[in-house]
């Protein structure tokens, strides 16, 4: 009995300890908590934060595009598995493009992802400044490029939004900025990025390396000229014609240069990464092709080489209605960069400011774009009516499927003059507020 | 477990015998069932007193009372209680009839203790060993739960072999949290995870916003042998579930597992065999000329032509669903033993292939239960289950890539030509990414998992006396396992090869190790101060830990036909660790008044590093009582009235937060073979607490003409508190969806049952049972803006929490939309669930069949829409869903796209024969002259599931989801693997 006692004994004395014992409290095991940066801020760190910043700009940027493309009819987006590609977005039948589908709610929530990340970085920097990690000029330059970032995010959301506007000041997620207008928020994304090239100026070298789509652009004082770049863009939507050409002044804006010098996204197959969403080989079925809008074709000039960025293929694919034979091929594999702004739009925006400010000089940008695409000089009239027009068909030949034609026609007022391509088919002229904006 | 105790009490009431006989009056006798065979272990008690004895194999006992004249209770499970007036010493013969609804069944209560289910202030379902192998086995154990019991939805996601099923107890439990029952088996706490073989980095199903799991893993619960299953208790709701606590507002699966009966040691074997098919082909869309140029441009209709003339029209539902799968489940137990020491073994191979080409599923499961009385006051249980377990999935479901055979068969017309040619090289499908004859016979998806389930509980009496007793009940357990997957897509796929912008193949592989243990210790007092008052106070402690990592290697760009991911141009590697530790501890009182009155208090302390703070403990408490009328002494024994008792209970339990839910996190990227760190996009909450249910059931039981015809109704006010969601949030905050405690959720429910015997004699008895249930719910309170979750949007169809709805009420844009924007179209929730069991046996035939209908609950089905959009669908050209009278179906679905949801969201009622069996037992006769006599018993039958399916919904089942089965969201439908009915030949000896 006695031993049986002892047993007894033993037993409750685990209890005890049992009783006694806290339960372990685990940090997250999975991936680094924002609170781990907010107390130091380590050189790797930053590395890995701003890494972060190329990543999520590219996130959705394919849809982005998609939604610019396939409703400045640019071409058509055919996805077998996804009807509302063909349906929504070209206003197939009775459909509207709907606030809560993924063609606005996923790249809108990818460009407020990157607003976001830049942000947390711009709160762990102040928390940074003082404890030696980093040189005064290395927090503004790293400031610099943040902000950068911010205003292009903020501005490839306004694209979508237009009238219906963006929040501007989204730093507090727990008070969040009310959504302003469209002049409003241009406004603000050129004080941004005005701000952005001030502290740019700090010069130096960024605590951070970038990646090789910013090759030439990689100091703060190179950098600052993409940032005037993105600002004459901003410019040119505000329709303010000598803002452009001060801001092209300080770009990287060369009218005798590569058309293709400029800063650019880049992909890779690494499983971590993105392939460029914009690839899909000729051989594409209708699971997933960009199929060129005919008119691209027959508008085109003959002899133009920028008919290169369209391939034909044995045979036609038809879905939902809509059937062509040509494939978007602006980009050669899922490999190939993509252009954040190229030089080829910085002398596009040089000779859309100078219909304005001096036509000559108009007509010799749009010369130098002609002549890059194989075709001979402007011989049309050189009233401002016709020049723009000119200048539009250029960017739409120049900047195809790089999302730039629905906002063109757009704020030339020009959408109804995009193509339909079924009875019931409908050009919007923007994407609703996502629902979960609560507006 | 219920057994557990009873043989305490038993080695209590042994002990108990020597210390209070003076040897006055010894009695002796025999107890029998109807047919005259012996009944072991029968209880025999004295009326009033702790004096009992359990009879021994030929039904025999003897047993010391102190006085006579007294009253003899003769009980054993299964069979009706018999009371005895015992006047002198002469042997006593008595007979105990079989009961169809045991009284005398025990279910249940604490964690370490049992109560009789006539004493019970709860509607705890039980299902027996027979209900769940008797009249078909069943693949999995949660597949023997539908129609068994009111309460429950059960819910299979697809049809692939292996399992993939949910089971939901009383309505919509947690929005984001898990709403799956706990599973506790012999006392160990069981994994049901699903774990996903990442195939989502070929078919980016969750590229498309819907970032939820659509890789239709097996759920681990699958791995269970449902041979082994003595008896399944179900806990519904917080009520009778409170003493688990935290993990409990799901409800508890209590599973015990059949244990070893001492004397000649049996054997059972068990083969069947039999086939599966596709349970509704859908057949395909008659082409015409006019049609092929419509849907697939002028070019296809010279192929049409071709493939037309040559007579190569070809059925590819038919070529890709039509198999039929071959299915054997062997099954070989032994149970037998002494007085101390008894065992149970077993070993299963089950193998079953599927409707698809190279999909199955082949299951070996080994058992050994122990049970060990060490001495007088000490006995130890042992359970130990090894599962080895192989399926073969397929690859279906969403995808974005058009590369599932489902959705890539969706755009394969009659007159393509996919067959390989003599060298077996596959042509392109001219109309998808991926040819589904390819992507069957070359892609590889399986899961293979080990695992090890065992248990150990000791029961040691620790002090008795005659009025009280003390006894300590400690229990560990252990669940580990580890699961491979690998999904292997070659590179000659379609998909696969660059020229087609594919990575030139894939090998996605997972490794995922699972250990789970908990450790549990109680002490039992009772007191028993007369022969009206009982008191059992029971408290203890518990403690579980749970670690799951896994690891997912993808590698892409494959060298040769090499599948090792080093032998890849390009890998990925993700490791997800997920660690829980909780604690807590458990007292309850239950007072017993002459069992008229059966009262219970309890209280469980919670803590888990789940919480926001994980070391502050959360209370549970619960109460209940049971009134038997019937014990006021209104009726005399031959009163019609067997039982007449009126129950209520009250509880709470939780549900803890999603692991994870507390932190804001980064998750690692690269750009160009730069590292990079950006937002999940979840905003956590640091403050996350569980959900909090608390359930109210009252109800009532009662039972006439000798338990012949019974009848059971509970109705149950359930609401969730607390509520954890994952709420949309403004995305220009950066994150996508932000977890918080906000809002309440109200389920009130139904189930009524009535079982009975209609006819019984000697030659022919008719069982019939029939159980009801319906669940409605309401989010009362919302503390974050109204949003939408678990579908693909309001254009097709979504599922949208609000203030005021139906938790699972599905709304979508269309003509007539109410103030937030959208109109309502359905609601997932059934109107009611019925089921109708029936057990017919005449002579030595049985015959048990098992109806199942849910009536209403809607579906959001987008396999139709997929098929339309390629001009596929089978009821493309048929006209009855345009109002106007004037369109196809498919062409009518296509004009309804971006305009109005309605289309999509199908009411998914079905009426089904669930389970049908009919056999022949060998009657002793014939086998007497076998073997010289060494057969116990041969059963011969048939038995067969779905055998019949009456549904109007336009897919292959209504039972189906593609996001898996852990949220209340299920029913969305896109291209799953078919359902199929299963068909079986079955031939078992016992010897």
């Amino acid at each position: 009995m006695k031993k049986i006692m002892n047993k007894i004994y033993v037993f409750m004395a685990l209890l005890v300890v049992v009783t006694a014992c806290d339960v372990q409290e685990f940090d997250d095991l999975n991936g680094p908590e924002v609170e781990s940066f907010e107390q130091l801020l380590t050189r790797g760190d930053l590395r890995d934060l701003v890494g972060g910043i190329f990543y999520s700009s590219r996130d959705r940027l394919g849809t982005y595009l998609d939604d610019c493309g396939v409703i400045g009819r640019e071409y058509w987006r055919f996805s077998s598995s996804d009807p509302r590609f063909t349906g929504d977005l070209l206003g197939g039948g009775n459909a509207v493009l709907d606030n809560n589908t993924f063609y606005i709610t996923g790249p809108w929530g990818s460009r407020y992802r990157t607003v976001k990340n830049a942000n947390l970085i711009l709160g762990f920097l102040d928390n940074a400044s003082g404890t030696g990690e980093f040189t005064e000029a290395e927090i503004a330059v790293t400031r610099g490029f943040l902000r950068t970032f911010i205003a292009y995010e903020l501005l490839l959301n306004l694209n979508l939004t237009d009238e219906g506007g963006i929040r501007l000041d989204v730093s507090d997620e727990d008070n969040l900025g009310p959504f302003v207008s469209k002049t409003e928020a241009l406004q603000g994304i050129r004080a941004i990025l005005e701000q952005a090239i001030t502290d740019l100026g700090q010069g130096g070298d960024f605590p951070f390396p970038l990646t090789s789509g910013f090759a030439g652009f990689n100091t703060p004082d190179t950098f600052a000229q993409a940032s005037n770049a993105i600002a004459a863009r901003v410019a040119a939507y505000q329709g303010d014609a000598n803002g452009v050409l001060g801001f092209l002044g300080n770009s990287f804006l060369d009218l005798n240069g590569d058309i293709n010098t400029g800063i650019y996204h880049v992909f890779s197959a690494d499983p971590t990464d993105f392939l460029n969403p914009m690839f899909f080989p000729i051989t594409a079925t209708t699971a997933g092709a960009r199929v060129m809008q005919p008119s691209f074709l027959t508008d085109a000039e003959a002899g133009d080489n920028r008919l290169n960025k369209v391939q034909q293929r044995a045979d036609p694919l038809t879905l939902d209605g809509l059937t062509g034979d040509y494939l978007v091929f602006v980009y050669n594999s899922n490999l190939t960069p993509i252009g954040i702004v190229r030089n080829e739009e910085l002398i596009l925006l040089y000779a859309e400011a100078n219909i304005t400010v001096n036509p000559t000089e108009a007509v010799s940008a749009l010369n130098i774009i002609r002549n890059s695409a194989g075709l001979a000089n402007y011989s049309g009239a050189t009233d401002q009516a016709s020049l723009i027009d000119e200048m539009l068909t250029q960017r739409r030949y120049s900047l195809y499927a790089e999302g730039h034609r629905w906002i063109d026609v757009r704020r030339y007022g020009r959408l109804n003059e995009l193509p339909l391509d079924r009875p019931e088919d409908d050009v919007f002229s923007q994407f609703p507020i996502p629902l979960t904006e609560n507006q | 477990m219920k057994q557990n105790y009873k043989s305490v009490k038993m080695a209590l009431l042994f002990l108990l015998f020597p210390i209070i006989a003076f040897a006055q009056s010894e009695i002796t006798g025999t107890v029998q069932d109807t047919n005259g065979v012996p009944i072991p272990f029968a209880n025999v008690i004295e009326k009033g007193t702790s004096n009992g004895v359990t009879t021994d194999f030929d039904g025999k006992f003897i047993i010391t009372v102190n006085n006579l004249p007294t009253t003899l209770d003769f009980s054993s499970l299964g069979f009706t209680t018999v009371s005895k007036e015992i006047t002198n010493t002469s042997p006593v013969a008595v007979v105990l009839e079989e009961s169809l609804e045991s009284l005398d069944e025990v279910i249940v209560t604490g964690l370490a203790t049992s109560i009789k289910r006539s004493n019970s202030a709860n509607a705890v379902a039980s299902i027996s060993s027979e209900e769940i192998i008797g009249t078909t086995p069943p693949p999995t154990i949660d597949a023997a739960l539908y129609g068994k019991f009111a309460g429950a939805i059960v819910n299979s996601n697809s049809g692939a072999p292996g399992g993939g099923l949910s089971v939901k107890l009383r309505g919509a439990t947690s929005i984001t949290g898990n709403t799956q029952p706990l599973y506790i088996i012999d006392g160990v706490y069981v994994s049901n995870a699903s774990i996903p073989a990442g195939l989502n980095a070929v078919s980016a199903a969750a590229a498309g916003g819907s970032a939820s799991n659509q890789d239709n893993p097996t759920n681990r619960i699958a791995d269970l042998n449902p041979y082994d299953i003595e008896n399944i208790e179900i806990l519904k709701g917080a009520s009778a579930a409170a003493i688990y606590g935290s993990r409990a507002a799901a409800g508890v699966v209590v599973i015990t597992t059949k244990k070893g009966k001492a004397g000649e040691t049996k054997y059972n074997l068990t083969q069947s065999i039999g086939a599966t098919s596709i349970l509704n082909p859908l057949g395909q869309r008659t082409f015409t000329e006019q049609r092929v140029e419509d849907s697939f441009g002028i070019d296809a209709v010279a192929d049409f032509i071709a493939a037309r003339d040559a007579g190569r029209i070809v059925d590819y539902e038919d070529e890709i669903y039509g198999e039929n799968g071959f299915i054997s489940n062997t099954n070989f137990s032994a149970r037998g033993g002494n007085e101390n020491t008894r065992l149970y073994t077993s070993i299963s191979h089950i193998n079953e292939e599927g409707i698809v080409n190279r999909t199955g599923y082949e299951k070996t499961s080994l058992r050994l239960n122990v049970d060990h009385k060490a001495t007088d006051f000490l006995k130890i249980s042992f359970s130990s289950n090894y599962v080895n377990s192989i399926s073969n999935r397929g690859f279906f479901n969403n995808d974005n890539t058009g590369t599932t055979i489902g959705v890539s068969l969706t755009g394969v017309a009659p007159f393509f030509d996919l067959f390989p040619d003599a060298n077996g090289i596959y042509p392109d499908n001219p109309n998808g990414s991926s040819n589904p004859l390819q992507t069957r016979d070359r892609a590889i998806n399986r899961e293979t998992v080990n695992r090890f389930i065992m248990g150990t509980t000791v029961n040691l009496d620790i002090y008795k006396a005659e009025k009280s007793n003390l006894a300590l009940v400690a229990r560990g357990g252990l669940d580990f396992f580890g699961q491979q997957s690998r999904a292997i897509f070659p590179k000659d796929l379609q998909f696969q090869r660059p020229e087609n912008g594919g990575v030139n193949g894939a090998s996605i592989q997972g490794e995922s190790q699972y250990k789970g243990y908990n450790l549990a210790a109680f002490l039992v007092h009772n007191y028993l101060p007369n022969e009206d008052w009982s008191f059992r106070t029971q408290a203890g402690i518990t403690n579980e830990f749970f670690r799951l990592s896994t690891q997912l290697l993808t590698a892409t760009g494959l060298v040769a036909s090499e599948t090792n991911v080093d032998q890849a141009a390009n890998v990925g590697t993700d490791q997800t660790r997920n660690f829980q530790e909780d604690a807590g501890f458990f007292v309850q009182e239950e007072i017993n008044y002459k069992d008229q009155f059966v009262a219970t208090l309890g209280l469980r302390g919670d803590k888990s590093s789940l919480n926001g703070d994980a070391n502050k403990l959360f209370y549970y408490p619960k109460a209940s009582l049971a009134v038997n009328f019937n014990k006021f002494g209104f009726w005399n024994d031959e009163s019609v009235w067997n039982q007449f008792k009126f129950r209520i209970a009250y509880g709470e339990a939780g549900n803890l937060p999603p692991v994870g839910a507390t932190f804001t996190s980064y998750d690692v990227f690269s750009t160009g073979g730069l590292l990079g760190l950006s937002l999940n996009g979840v905003l956590g909450d640091p403050n996350i607490n569980f959900e909090r249910q608390k359930e109210l059931e009252f109800g009532t039981d009662v039972s006439f003409l000798d338990g012949k015809l019974s009848f059971s109704g509970t109705y149950y006010i359930k609401t969730i508190d607390d509520l954890i969601l994952e709420a949309a949030i403004e995305p220009s905050t950066g994150f996508t969806s932000q977890i918080v405690n906000a809002g309440s959720l109200r389920n009130n429910g139904v189930e009524l049952a009535v079982n009975g015997t209609p006819f019984s004699n000697s030659n022919f008895r008719w069982d019939v049972g029939i159980n009801f249930f319906k669940n409605t719910s309401e989010v009362t309170e919302l503390g974050v803006d109204p949003f939408n979750i678990g579908a693909f949007g309001a254009t097709l169809g979504t599922y949208r929490i609000e203030e005021g709805s139906s938790a699972t009420q599905l709304v979508g844009i269309g003509p007539n939309p109410g103030a937030n924007g959208f109109q309502v179209f359905g609601d997932a929730e059934p109107d009611f669930q019925m089921a109708f069991n029936n057990a017919i046996s005449y002579k030595n035939f049985d015959l048990s069949f098992l109806w199942q209908w849910k009536q209403g609950g809607d579906n959001v089905n987008l396999t139709a829409l997929l098929t339309d959009l390629n001009g596929t669908s089978h009821d493309f050209d048929d006209i009855d869903l345009d109002p106007s009278g004037q369109l196809g179906n498919g062409p009518f679905r296509l004009s309804q796209l971006g305009s109005s949801a309605e289309v999509f969201v199908e009411d998914a009622s079905y009426l089904r024969l669930r389970e049908v069996g009919l056999y022949y037992n060998f009657t002793q006769k014939v086998l007497s002259g076998i073997l010289g006599g060494k057969i116990d018993g041969v059963r011969v039958g048939f038995s067969g599931t779905n055998l019949i399916n009456i549904f109007d919904y336009n897919s292959y089942d209504p039972e189906v989801s593609n996001f898996g089965g852990n949220s209340i969201f299920t029913g969305v439908e896109v291209t799953p693997f078919p359902s199929s009915k299963r068909f079986l030949f079955h031939l078992g000896v016992d010897f």
